[in-house]
């Protein structure tokens, strides 16, 4: 295979490789990354349980379905973090990546989308751990399993193309992390990250239709744990195209002068 | 005495040093108030459907999340910059300079190294505790107060050596951040008090990553529900856990040094 | 004596890796291990204020050694005393007397200027506030510093970081200093100033210094004795001067001779350049060589001693 289907190719298969030698690093982010949904799920349960049984019409067990979910979102959420770009232009890693005939993005996605492979693997058994600690119900059409195997790359692709861009603000200043901050405490709150986005407030719930965020977390996970409509399903879908369309609208014109910024400072 | 002395020249020479940048206290007040905003739009949220959590209200839980702020402020000023430099000390060989030095090694690399500027969230964490606790309706006695300041320095102590022990790892496994990454993700758990976890996570919060006695206990005390028996289990605890670490460092370093091979 | 070392031994376990999937499945259960032998039956010993050279390839168990004279290391069997202590016990009367240099580890903290390193290392040393200020400054005039103390370490040279590292070292006046490879990976200006700097302590304070090093340089301008290890074992203990002698069987022989013709008969000839011609001969043949040559009309000549180097790499050789 050649052109980029064969550069996608290869790079995923080199992921798969390496990241499998790192199983059991892998294995230990994973644990870790675990522990904020559990928290989130255990303290909602127990919401639900001082109700009577259910917070804003979900119940415990749909909150275990809404969270075990959760966890395979956030891994599909993997994507090159922000701070990775200091490293790369000051290690003149990025100067090696300009002379390739390809745009760099496509290794990044390349890449982490070949990681997943091993993520999902790892996953499985944690999510057979937490189904049976917590008790899930699930009742998943045939429909919404489709949707949700092509929402979870959506997803994949608007957080990776937004954080892209986020990074690259390093072309202009090192001092950065305030801004990630934000950026990614604005994802908490409103993504459904942290609680689904029924509970929220009526304005914030507003707000976060109109951000992007929705669809990299709630969405999917509501595909498969939640009970959208087929519209809905169909909806989400066509505004997480949007949403890759606005991303990568961004990637292009930041990466434009960007990389002119570079060129004239250098590293 | 000498180990306080050893101790204060190093904490001089590092808040001498970092006062030098001092555009990282804005970075870092940003980045507690973004923490402290979220926890308490978390709190809203919760408080905003029920009015107890597992019998805490939520006067009492911002308690708790006071105590989560401040000695989370407290690992990242302190404990974790030294425990990462004793990570790259023992990858790089360079652990070799402390072993030759005439003080104690345990002693030496858990103070050289301090980040001044995390110590806001120190600040701003105990600030959230008074706020919270003077608008509980009933007010902590001088003996509870007490009490909390035991508790607190003794899941200092439980915490360091929890990060001690897990460090020392270092001496037989290579990657060591995955671990790291993994305790912190425990850690933001104990924003809520170990009671709200079903049991099996309960103990787990307790006895493997300290968070009970370095938050929980703390808390209890400003919120009339530590008991003598909560604060004597502490202290057993927390001897018990500088005993098996003290233990771990010796025979880590005899491993170190092949008298043990 | 200052160091005494007996029948020295140093054992490691390292795992047996061997290559193909079945056999790294195989090493999952059981893991093979091989002991590997990086100092034997090593012995020697060091006078006060001596300045002694250790030599060998890598891997000849010159760092090792070090280690367990420094109390890094536990050894295997034999015994060593260093001062008076056994290194191993780490006992901190012994720590006090000692110090440690190794080229290629640094101990000053990266991000803060050596000045407050040194002052932590004043605070672990317990150096009495004027001897520290006294030693320090003489150290720094010494090597020449100035300013550098000043920046954080990160921001200084390869040399000047180097230097430093020195300074902090000596700070608490060790009696016996361990260097390992001080000079490695310095250009030659820094070497030289380092080297001079090591000569001048030893001289003013009367230190004893083992030295590893990979330039032969170091260890002619500083060593009047070598400790040739290679495999763990000592090939040679004694001074610099008879390991060539013992060990070269060859001299160089450069002479200016009017006639030519005939020459390459009486030894190799390793270069010819106008009338000057350089010929290796065989050490007893020398003198037979000189004779010859005397017919060829010679108008100078120089015997030589090959260079260390070739003596070492004989040595290891043989």
């Amino acid at each position: 295979m050649n052109g980029l289907p064969g550069l996608y190719a290869t790079v995923m298969k080199a992921a798969v490789q390496t990241q499998f030698q790192y199983r059991t690093a892998n294995y230990a982010y994973m644990l870790g990354m675990v522990a904020e949904p559990v928290v989130y799920l255990v303290v909602w349960s127990a919401v639900a349980e001082s109700r009577g049984g259910s917070v804003g019409g979900i119940t415990a067990g749909e909150f275990a379905a809404y969270y075990i979910v959760w966890t395979l979102v956030r891994n599909m959420n993997i994507v090159l973090t922000p701070y990775a770009w200091e490293d790369r232009i000051q290690q003149g890693e990025l100067s090696g990546m300009l002379l390739r005939p390809v745009h760099p993005i496509h290794y990044d996605l390349a890449f982490f989308a070949g990681w997943k492979v091993v993520v999902v693997l790892l996953w499985i058994p944690i999510a057979l751990v937490l189904s049976v600690a917590f008790r899930p119900t699930f009742d998943i059409s045939a429909l919404e399993a489709v949707v949700f195997l092509v929402a979870i790359w959506g997803a994949y692709l608007i957080r990776s193309l937004l954080l892209w861009a986020l990074g690259m603000i390093t072309f202009w200043t090192t001092r950065v992390s305030a801004i990630y901050d934000v950026y990614f405490t604005a994802e908490l709150l409103l993504s459904g990250r942290l609680v689904p986005l029924a509970l929220l407030p009526a304005w914030a719930g507003g707000l976060a239709d109109w951000l992007p965020f929705k669809y990299t977390f709630g969405y999917p996970i509501e595909v498969l744990a939640g009970s959208l409509s087929t519209r809905e399903l169909l909806t989400g879908l066509a505004l997480q195209a949007v949403w890759i369309g606005f991303g990568a609208a961004l990637v292009a014109a930041v990466w434009r002068v960007g990389i002119r910024r570079y060129g004239a400072v250098g590293s | 005495m000498t180990a306080l002395r050893l101790a204060g020249t190093f904490l001089r020479i590092g808040i001498l040093n970092e006062l030098q940048y001092r555009v990282n206290l804005v970075f870092s007040l940003v980045q507690s108030a973004i923490a402290v905003g979220t926890s308490l739009a978390v709190l809203a949220l919760v408080f905003g459907n029920t009015d107890s959590l597992r019998g805490w209200s939520a006067g009492e839980l911002l308690v708790v999340m006071g105590v989560h702020v401040l000695v989370g402020g407290l690992i990242r000023s302190v404990i974790q910059p030294n425990m990462q430099q004793l990570m790259e000390d023992i990858q790089r060989g360079t652990l070799d300079f402390v072993l030759t030095k005439p003080a104690d090694g345990q002693l030496l690399v858990s103070v050289r190294r301090v980040q001044i500027w995390q110590a806001v969230d120190i600040l701003v964490g105990a600030a959230l505790v008074v706020v919270a606790v003077v608008r509980l309706p009933a007010t902590p006695g001088v003996l509870d107060v007490l009490a909390f300041a035991a508790a607190l320095a003794l899941g200092a102590v439980s915490i360091y050596c929890f990060w001690l022990l897990l460090t020392t790892l270092a001496f037989w496994v290579t990657r060591l951040d995955p671990l790291v990454e993994l305790f912190e993700g425990m850690y933001q758990a104990g924003r809520w008090p170990v009671s709200v976890y079903p049991g099996w996570l309960r103990i787990g919060f307790t006895v493997l990553v300290p968070l009970a006695f370095a938050v929980t206990v703390p808390a209890s005390a400003l919120t009339g529900r530590s008991t003598g028996w909560l604060l004597l289990g502490s202290v057993a605890f927390t001897v018990a856990l500088a005993t098996v670490t003290r233990l771990a460092w010796r025979h880590a370093l005899r491993r170190y040094s092949g008298a043990s091979a | 004596m200052d160091i005494e070392v007996d029948g020295l031994r140093k054992t490691f376990r390292v795992p047996r890796r061997e290559a193909g999937l079945r056999a790294s499945l195989r090493s999952l259960v059981r893991r093979t291990t091989t002991e590997v032998v990086a100092v034997d039956a090593v012995s020697f010993s060091v006078e006060p204020g001596e300045v002694v050279g250790f030599l060998g390839p890598n891997g000849a168990g010159k760092t090792t050694t070090l280690k367990m004279l420094s109390g890094l290391l536990f050894p295997g069997s034999g015994t060593v005393r260093v001062l008076g202590h056994v290194p191993s016990r780490r006992e901190h009367d012994f720590l006090r007397r000692i110090t440690l240099v190794m080229g290629n580890r640094n101990q000053l903290q990266w991000d803060l200027p050596a000045l407050d390193s040194y002052e932590m290392n004043r605070a672990i040393y317990r150096i009495p506030a004027p001897d520290f200020r006294r030693v320090r400054d003489e150290l720094v005039e010494l090597l020449d510093l100035g300013d550098q103390v000043r920046k954080p370490v990160r921001q200084l040279s390869l040399g000047e970081r180097m230097k430093a590292e020195i300074v902090g070292a000596l700070l608490h006046s060790p009696q016996v200093l361990f260097l390992d490879e001080p000079t490695i990976g310095l250009d030659v200006t820094m070497q030289k100033r380092i080297r001079a700097f090591l000569a001048e302590y030893n001289s003013r304070h009367g230190a004893t210094v083992l030295l590893t090093s990979h330039y032969m340089a170091d260890v002619q301008a500083l060593c009047k004795r070598v400790v040739v290890i290679d495999a763990g074992r000592i090939l040679y203990d004694g001074s610099l001067r008879t390991l060539s002698a013992r060990y070269s069987q060859r001299q160089t022989i450069t002479a200016t001779v009017a006639d030519r013709a005939g020459l390459a008969g009486l030894g190799e000839l390793v270069s010819v350049d106008g009338d000057r011609v350089t010929l290796r001969v065989d050490k007893e043949r020398s003198a037979a060589v000189v004779a010859a040559l005397l017919g060829h009309g010679v108008t100078d000549l120089t015997i030589e001693d090959p260079p260390v180097e070739d003596v070492i790499e004989q040595v290891f050789a043989s």
